[in-house]
């Protein structure tokens, strides 16, 4: 459908072609790292940036045309490029709410000192154009095709969750569960194939599960960078399919103590929930706190009655029976800003509670007590799960001559409980024992522990960009529960890279990676707390996960090249990039009950490997712009489920044995991206991606890989009238999204209908004092549209989507000191 | 350079422009196989009874439309009352009791290779001191590409 269907051979000369690209870039690699001499000869340009009132301004990003270098001023308003060969340089600043102000430069044998002003925006005449470019700037520079989301976005199409809410855009999908929890799909890869970096440092939850979501608090978060495509050259094992970094929200103004307070409603699941926040600076320290808390009850959906398989379920008020929740989140940000040092600590706990619908678990049907359940929409009963992320992370930087020296270090706790009535499964005893020590309705526990450690230097040389680093991570992981699914481990992997940038020319920059990663994994043995019988009638502990012990090694690289014009932009990028076999993966060998499966893990597994080429091209008019990014990738060893022919009723109970396999994948699709401005109101935006993926070997070769999202447009109208001088940057905005079939499928998917839904965003600031308040509305399914969504968990049972949804969202910020400087609000630009 | 140059040049003209026929993935089975009960000598159906100390013999009719894989048959107790079968009748179901001995069975058979249908006729002998009450009959079929079909039939145990 649509323009977005790329048409590409499925058969091998496109790998080979690809192969055979990824070893003339090997070569370009080193060529490129091999000749980055650090050249100390050059003269140094340095300056001072002040507003209107000569107060320095700090957080102004420098950047000079003709090279790689950027660079942010100081608390002072210091900024300064050494080893600058003599040429003609454009300088160019960047600051939200400030005018973009060029500097000509000519640099021959002496340092040269620039004082610069920079002029506040006049609001009244640029609402339209929005000032701040930081977001362009950094596109323009990403090496990989990049998407970046501000806060901003955040409010407009506030979701269920962080993921939920960017799914919004092209090549991003996520795997839900019930309204609050999910987890991101970058084009069609997920789970442990996604890296999720919060604050500099990995997220580790369950990502291996489809049931669970992130525990992310979307409230707390600054801009999001979203890498579409294998990234594991910065971010290591995992990032094979992608990485979303986010940011924390940019430290408070100087001189300010205030905060502000968010106020959220949604009909559909009738959730409420706030965001406090407070923080406050000196010169040097600051310190940033929020606090989040949401209800909601079971979600409703655009239909009476749901068939689990053949049983027909009633829906009380068209509510899906117990997927009330509950999410709390704390954060406490604080730390020293200086020149050339800056340290900040990072504190934060998540908590959440939801329950599962409670007429099936999993693909099973249950028969459950109505009465109990419909008494009240907002309590959690059985089955339900409930999580608990503590993290406590530093990030400090320190800048010596042309070094940026930068380090994150991480603690987290992942504490995770899934709770059901015990049910006897197989040969697990009809009464729980009361001699157990784990409690009756404690179906699974996993308790994750990670310690991380990063370290990189930044050094700008001449035209060159140069970062090396190294990673570290600890993990220990032990499980409980009556059911067992995946082993207690320990994990330990290590990462040095290094990553050169360099200026070709005006137009042209050139990338080029190479990574060594090294990971151990050490599973523990697990045998049955219930006896099963034998095939020769005998009754034994079985033991499901032996103790066992894997390293890995792995090179990867990546290189690629910009070539920006006034209006013309390209990015091409090839890599290889890695993935460990997980736990579950390597030592799987259990039942889950709930899918009418026997999953059994293969200790053979060699590293997973893929092979990527990217491209993005884009052309910038006055009135329209275009983008197009297609991707073709190879795994020689894509490692997935496979559903086999068998059951098993010695380990499996009966169930259909679901073998872990290794076979060759070739995917390929592209997003496109136009948007068309008919006047200073009106514009329209069109979104389209595309996937397909095919395995070329293996038990399933011919079929697709899980969760394949179908293609998709979304067409955007947006209205922003000028009205007047109270309400301001109002925008009325309406998405319509159509969503194709998906009829290529792979054991044990179900073919899913297409649809289309059309979502509502309106919104203004509302200036009645100095700082505005911000109201957004959103009306998610207008027309309670009756869907299905192809990557949904709950898809396999049929379980329409949510039906129509208002959102209202107001955010009041508020002031007890400020600064005189006319700046933006922090965390709302 | 100049090779790099030519390859990515090569690679991007087959992305775009690459028309290599019809999508060959239609070609792969996407169809589950089926378990039909429907027949009259077919056994148990929903909500059928069974006596202690008899054997009864599981017929039902298991086809797909290109190769069968095989069939577990799982019969577990119910007096709890916590799953459901996957039939649209509801049979009567006796009030929550804990169970004492309740009968157990769960076994997989092999499917002859090659074959799009077959009939079961399975023996399975239900032994006398079992608990009597409200059982599940279990039947999972899977056919060779890995889909499958699950039957959750409410029996009855007296």
């Amino acid at each position: 459908m649509w323009a977005i269907g790329l048409p590409v051979c499925s058969y091998t000369p496109v790998a080979i072609q690809a192969l055979f690209l990824m070893r003339s870039f090997y070569v370009f690699v080193f060529c490129l790292l091999g000749f980055c001499r650090v050249d100390a000869q050059g003269v140094r340009l340095s300056g001072k940036v002040v507003n209107h009132a000569q107060r320095p301004l700090s957080g102004v990003i420098i950047t000079l045309s003709g090279t790689a270098a950027t660079g942010i001023t100081d608390t002072q308003g210091d900024f300064s490029f050494t080893g600058l060969p003599a040429g003609d340089y454009e300088l160019v600043t960047a600051l939200p709410g400030y005018r973009q102000h060029h500097v000509s430069v000519k640099i021959k044998t002496a340092d040269v000192y620039l004082n610069i002003r920079l002029s506040p925006l006049r609001r009244q005449l640029q609402e339209v154009v929005v000032a701040d470019n930081h977001v362009q700037e950094r596109k323009a520079t990403a090496p990989l095709n990049t998407e970046i989301v501000t806060p901003d976005f955040i409010q407009r199409h506030l979701g269920g969750s962080l993921m939920k809410t960017l799914e919004r855009l092209p090549g991003i999908k996520t795997i839900g569960i019930g309204s609050g929890q999910s987890k991101p799909l970058i084009r069609g890869l997920g789970f442990n194939r996604v890296v999720v970096l919060d604050k500099g440092v990995k997220h580790e939850g369950q990502q291996w599960g489809a049931d669970h979501g992130l525990e992310l608090d979307q409230f707390a978060a600054g801009d999001i960078e979203l890498i579409k495509g294998a990234a594991s050259f910065m971010y290591g094992s995992d990032a094979i399919g992608g990485a979303i970094d986010v940011k924390p929200p940019p430290p408070p103004p100087l001189h300010t103590f205030g905060g502000s307070v968010d106020l959220i409603g949604k009909t559909n699941n009738n959730l409420y929930g706030t965001s406090f926040r407070l923080y406050g600076r000196k010169q040097h320290w600051f310190f940033d706190t929020r606090f989040t808390y949401q209800n909601y009850g079971d979600y409703r959906v655009p239909t009476d009655t749901v068939y689990v398989y053949d049983y027909a379920v009633n829906l009380h008020h068209r509510q899906l029976r117990n997927t009330a929740g509950r999410e709390t989140g704390l954060h406490l940000n604080t730390g020293y800003l200086g020149e050339k040092f800056r340290s900040v600590f990072y504190v934060s706990n998540t908590f959440s509670k939801s329950g599962f619908f409670a007429n099936a678990h999993g693909l099973e049907p249950r028969r459950v007590d109505e009465a109990l359940h419909d008494a009240s929409s907002r309590d959690i009963q059985l089955p339900s799960q409930q999580v608990n992320h503590f993290k406590l992370i530093n990030r400090s930087s320190y800048v010596w001559n042309h070094h940026q020296l930068e380090m994150e270090l991480g603690y987290q706790r992942n504490f995770r409980q899934e709770f059901s009535h015990y049910v006897n499964h197989g040969y697990m005893p009809p009464v729980y024992p009361d001699t157990m020590k784990i409690p009756h309705d404690l179906e699974r526990e996993f308790d994750k522990q990670v310690y991380s450690a990063n370290f990189r230097d930044r050094i700008t040389t001449g035209k060159h960009v140069i970062t090396l680093g190294i990673n570290g991570e600890y993990q220990h992981n032990i499980i409980n529960g009556w059911t067992f699914l995946v082993p207690a481990f320990d994990q330990k992997t290590a990462g040095a890279f290094g990553y050169d940038q360099y200026q070709l020319n005006e137009h042209v920059l050139l990338f080029g990676a190479v990574r060594y990663d090294y990971g151990q994994l050490q599973l523990f043995r697990y045998s049955d707390w219930f006896p099963s019988k034998t095939s020769s009638g005998e009754q034994q502990y079985l033991v499901r996960a032996a103790d066992l012990n894997r390293t890995f090694h792995s090179l990867v690289w990546s290189a690629g090249m910009n070539y920006n014009r006034e209006k013309f932009n390209l990015k091409a990028n090839a890599g290889k990039s890695f993935r460990m076999p997980i736990a579950k993966e390597l030592g799987a060998n259990g039942v889950n009950y709930h899918y009418f499966s026997y999953e059994r893990g293969d200790p053979g597994l060699s590293p997973e490997q893929s092979y990527q080429a990217d491209l993005s091209v884009g052309w910038t008019e006055k009135k329209w712009s275009v983008q197009l990014s297609p991707f073709y990738n190879y795994f020689p060893n894509y490692i997935y489920l496979n559903p086999t022919a068998d059951h098993d009723y010695y380990y499996g109970a009966g169930n259909q044995v679901f073998q872990y396999a290794q076979s060759s994948v070739m995917r390929y699709g592209g997003e496109v991206q136009l948007k068309y401005r008919f006047s200073e109101k009106f514009r329209t935006e069109w979104l389209g991606e595309y996937l397909y993926a095919r395995q070329l070997s293996g038990d399933k070769k011919g079929y697709t890989l899980p969760f394949s999202p179908p293609a998709s447009a979304l067409i955007n109208l947006t209205w922003t009238p000028a009205t007047g001088k109270l309400f301001r940057d109002t925008y009325w905005s309406v998405d319509y999204r159509i969503t194709a079939h998906q009829h290529h499928i792979v054991p044990p998917e179900k073919k899913t209908p297409g649809y289309q839904v059309v979502n509502m965003q309106a919104g203004t600031k509302v200036h009645l004092s100095r700082q505005p308040v911000l109201v957004s509305l959103q009306v998610q399914n207008l027309f309670n549209t009756r869907y299905l969504n192809h990557t949904s968990f709950y898809r396999l049972i049929e379980l329409p989507e949510a039906g129509r949804n208002i959102i209202l969202s107001i955010k009041v910020p508020f002031f007890f000191q400020r600064d005189s400087q006319p700046g933006v609000a922090p965390g709302s630009n | 350079m100049k090779r790099i140059t030519t390859s990515t040049l090569a690679a991007l003209t087959i992305l775009l422009f690459g028309q290599c026929g019809k999508d060959k993935n239609e070609s792969v089975d996407t169809t589950y196989p089926e378990i039909n009960i429907t027949a009259a000598d077919a056994f148990p159906k929903q909500c059928s009874v069974i006596k202690r100390g008899e054997t009864i013999v599981f017929r039902a009719q298991l086809s797909d439309n290109v190769q069968l894989g095989s069939v577990s048959v799982d019969i577990h107790h119910n007096f709890d009352h916590h799953t459901h079968s996957t039939e649209v009748e509801n049979c009567n179901l006796e009030p929550v009791k804990t169970p004492q001995s309740p009968f157990l069975m769960i076994k997989s058979f092999p499917i002859p290779a090659g074959l799009k249908t077959y009939q079961t006729a399975i023996e399975i002998p239900v032994p006398a001191n079992v608990d009597a009450g409200d059982y599940h009959f279990m039947i999972r079929l899977t056919d060779k590409e890995g889909w499958q079909t699950i039957k959750g039939l409410s029996i009855k145990i007296i």
